[in-house]
């Protein structure tokens, strides 16, 4: 290779399509090493949106989150997660606080915005994430509401905007539709571990699929419908858990 | 000492008539200096504002600020700058807009003023021009002691005063203690986003005000009036004390515009009940000019709670809130929702078995198939079970005074969740919460 070839190749804003973009942006750890080494940068970036796309929920696609939630809001990053009043009663719930603050998140600095109209959540979203204060946002959109490109490029251009890092939940059969978010992930459960699969990321596509092992509350290989059936029926003692 | 005076460019019915809007201009130009002392009777306001000339990075940029909010106001008024309050007045009449920050300047400058802005008696003015004076200048040029047998003495004292060879001691503006104020509006408001201009009139008169208290407000109270006896109140709640224009602003404009009027507004006013003392912060020695951001916290603590405010202005006090866990074995009561300014601690005492991350507001009943719960096909039950007796000393609904035991499954689809049995009464399978 000639010198001024190699003069071109060193400059940051040159990629070789061979390799996976060197990520001019800022980013964090995802606390997965496996990971990190496939993002661009190495870890979840900074100023960007990135996509999460997945069936359903309670297969960890929140737990693949915590361990980077953790270290943001000890470092004093305000988190903020918003989804639509309605979907978080009927579908999922409300976030558990006892569950949120043993992974590590320090609640203090986390804000939840539940709002009554979808509309309102995109608003939400992109004022927390232009404004510069708020370091993450995570949004999680109905299962039956679907976002348009549109809406989702003025979510990039926010998080653009306010340098903040932005997680949009979206069901996964929007993984067909085409996106301006840079980084975009699809999440199913894999036993008790997570697989990921890269649909698009800056640089060079990824073939084949991650596996990560999460945080889950319990290991596979217990059976314990024995233990529930033989559980007294009378009032007793707090038993002790099993697994 | 330096004289900044407002007065009236085409004295019309759109410049201050009654004392209230003076005193309301008063408030505004709080915001510059509280040393303001107002003349109704020579319709003008005067500001010794020698002291704020740092605070607002000299003096082209605080005249060019006086010059916008007049504007944001639609109020026309003459300015003038002079060493004394009358200089600066009489200045301010003439409407050269004057500016002269030092006695020689000021001397100058007087010279050539027409003998009408110092507003003589009519018999005086008779007087003056039948010595045939039609300029200050050639007044000045005389013996004082000859003017003053002539014109008589107040004449002659008015003269000393603007030149400053005498104390012109006057007679301060006193910021009222609480913050009442009301504007007619040009035409009546249908719709409620367009009472935000006139608002914004209110906005910087309160700001001006709460400038010269050193003051910060929490809550602001917005009175819209329909009629002599109707009106609709709007309270404006923020987390942290405020007293910026632009904070107020945006604010009130998310919740106007979810306002929806009952009938048309004709007046608006603003009240103000109780402040706090401002928050301390200097400017930087060296830096000249301050009013910027202090340092990456202070401005994000406050672009934080600017976001929190509108939040809670455009989607209801409920949509926000911020989780604390609380040290209670029943799962329903873990979780704490607290309003955006709640103080969190992180203290709480967590349980030792696993928590889902999600919980469902209410446990869903789950089908069963020969005592197995099912959710999708069967479930697999892989940790239980923790027994989890409610607290029925705290409660005498029949409801919470259950024991159940919980365990962890996983349904066809691979999702983790809690589920639990009742023990009691009717038993059967719940669903409670996911491991996300």
């Amino acid at each position: 290779m000639n010198s001024a070839l190699a003069a071109v190749l060193a400059r940051p804003d040159i990629w070789r399509g061979d390799a996976i973009a060197v990520s001019p942006a800022p980013t964090f750890s995802s606390g997965f090493a496996e990971l990190d080494a496939e993002l661009p940068g190495g870890g979840w970036p900074r100023g960007h949106l990135t996509e999460l796309l997945y069936e359903h929920s309670g297969i960890g696609e929140v737990s693949l989150l915590l361990p980077a939630l953790a270290r943001l809001t000890a470092a004093g990053g305000v988190v903020v997660l918003i989804a639509p009043a309605e979907s978080a009663s009927s579908d999922y719930g409300l976030p558990h606080a006892p569950a949120w603050a043993a992974a590590g998140v320090r609640l203090d600095h986390v804000y939840w915005v539940a709002p009554q109209k979808t509309r309102d959540c995109l608003w939400a979203t992109v004022e927390a994430l232009r404004g510069g204060a708020v370091s993450t946002t995570l949004l999680w959109m109905g299962r039956t509401t679907s976002l348009t490109a549109n809406n989702v490029r003025r979510l990039q251009a926010a998080a653009h905007e306010g340098a903040a890092s932005a997680f949009l939940y979206r069901p996964a059969r929007d993984a067909e539709q085409s996106s301006p978010a840079p980084l975009r992930l699809r999440l199913a459960a894999q036993g008790d571990a997570l697989q990921v699969d890269v649909l698009k990321r800056r640089g060079m596509p990824l073939r084949h699929s991650l596996r990560l092992t999460i945080t889950r509350p319990a290991s596979l290989r217990r059976v314990t419908h024995a233990v529930a059936d033989t559980l007294p029926r009378v009032p007793g003692r707090p038993l002790t858990v099993v697994a | 000492m330096l004289w900044l005076t407002l007065s009236p460019a085409f004295p019309d019915d759109r410049s201050p008539s009654s004392p209230e809007t003076w005193a309301a201009l008063a408030c505004w130009a709080g915001r510059f200096t509280p040393r303001v002392t107002l003349q109704p009777a020579a319709q003008a306001l005067s500001m010794e504002i020698a002291g704020s000339l740092r605070l607002f990075g000299g003096l082209p940029s605080l005249l060019q600020q006086v010059r916008s909010d007049l504007a944001l106001q639609d109020l026309r008024f003459n300015l003038a700058l002079a060493s004394t309050p009358r200089a600066s007045l009489w200045l301010a009449r003439a409407g050269d807009g004057s500016v002269c920050i030092d006695r020689a300047g000021t001397l100058t400058a007087l010279q050539t003023l027409p003998l009408d802005v110092l507003q003589p008696t009519p018999e005086v003015m008779l007087r003056l021009s039948s010595f045939g004076l039609r300029r200050l200048g050639d007044v000045l040029a005389l013996p004082r002691a000859a003017l003053a047998t002539r014109l008589g003495k107040a004449f002659v004292l008015d003269l000393a005063r603007a030149l400053g060879e005498i104390d012109d001691p006057p007679r301060w503006f006193v910021f009222p203690d609480h913050f009442s104020h009301r504007i007619e509006l040009p035409a009546p408001v249908e719709i409620a986003p367009v009472l935000l201009f006139a608002a914004r009139r209110l906005i910087v008169t309160l700001t001006g005000w709460l400038a010269a208290r050193n003051a910060a407000a929490r809550e602001l109270t917005w009175r819209i009036e329909h009629g002599r006896t109707e009106f609709t109140e709007l309270s404006l709640r923020f987390s942290a004390p405020v007293h910026s224009v632009a904070r107020i602003e945006r604010v009130l404009k998310e919740r106007l515009e979810r306002l929806v009027l009952p009938a048309a507004a004709l007046s608006l006013t603003l009240l103000v009940e109780h402040t706090e003392l401002r928050e301390a912060r200097s400017g930087g020695l060296f830096d000249g000019v301050s009013g910027g951001v202090s340092g990456d916290g202070e401005g994000n603590r406050e672009a934080l709670a600017e976001l929190l405010d509108r939040f809670t202005a455009r989607l209801g006090e409920g949509a926000l809130q911020r989780l604390t866990s609380h040290a209670d074995h029943r799962p329903e009561c873990a979780t704490r929702r607290l309003v955006a300014q709640a103080k969190i601690d992180n203290s709480a005492v967590l349980s030792a078995f696993p928590r889902p991350l999600w919980l469902l507001n209410k446990p869903q009943a789950l089908k069963e198939r020969n005592g197995r719960p099912q959710h999708r096909g069967e479930l697999t039950l892989l940790a239980g079970p923790e027994r989890i007796e409610a607290g029925w000393w705290d409660s005498n609904e029949n409801e919470s005074d259950v024991r159940r035991d919980y365990f962890i499954a996983l349904d066809a689809a691979q999702r983790w969740c809690w589920i639990f049995r009742q023990q009691e009464n009717s038993s059967g399978w719940f669903i409670h919460g996911w491991f996300a």
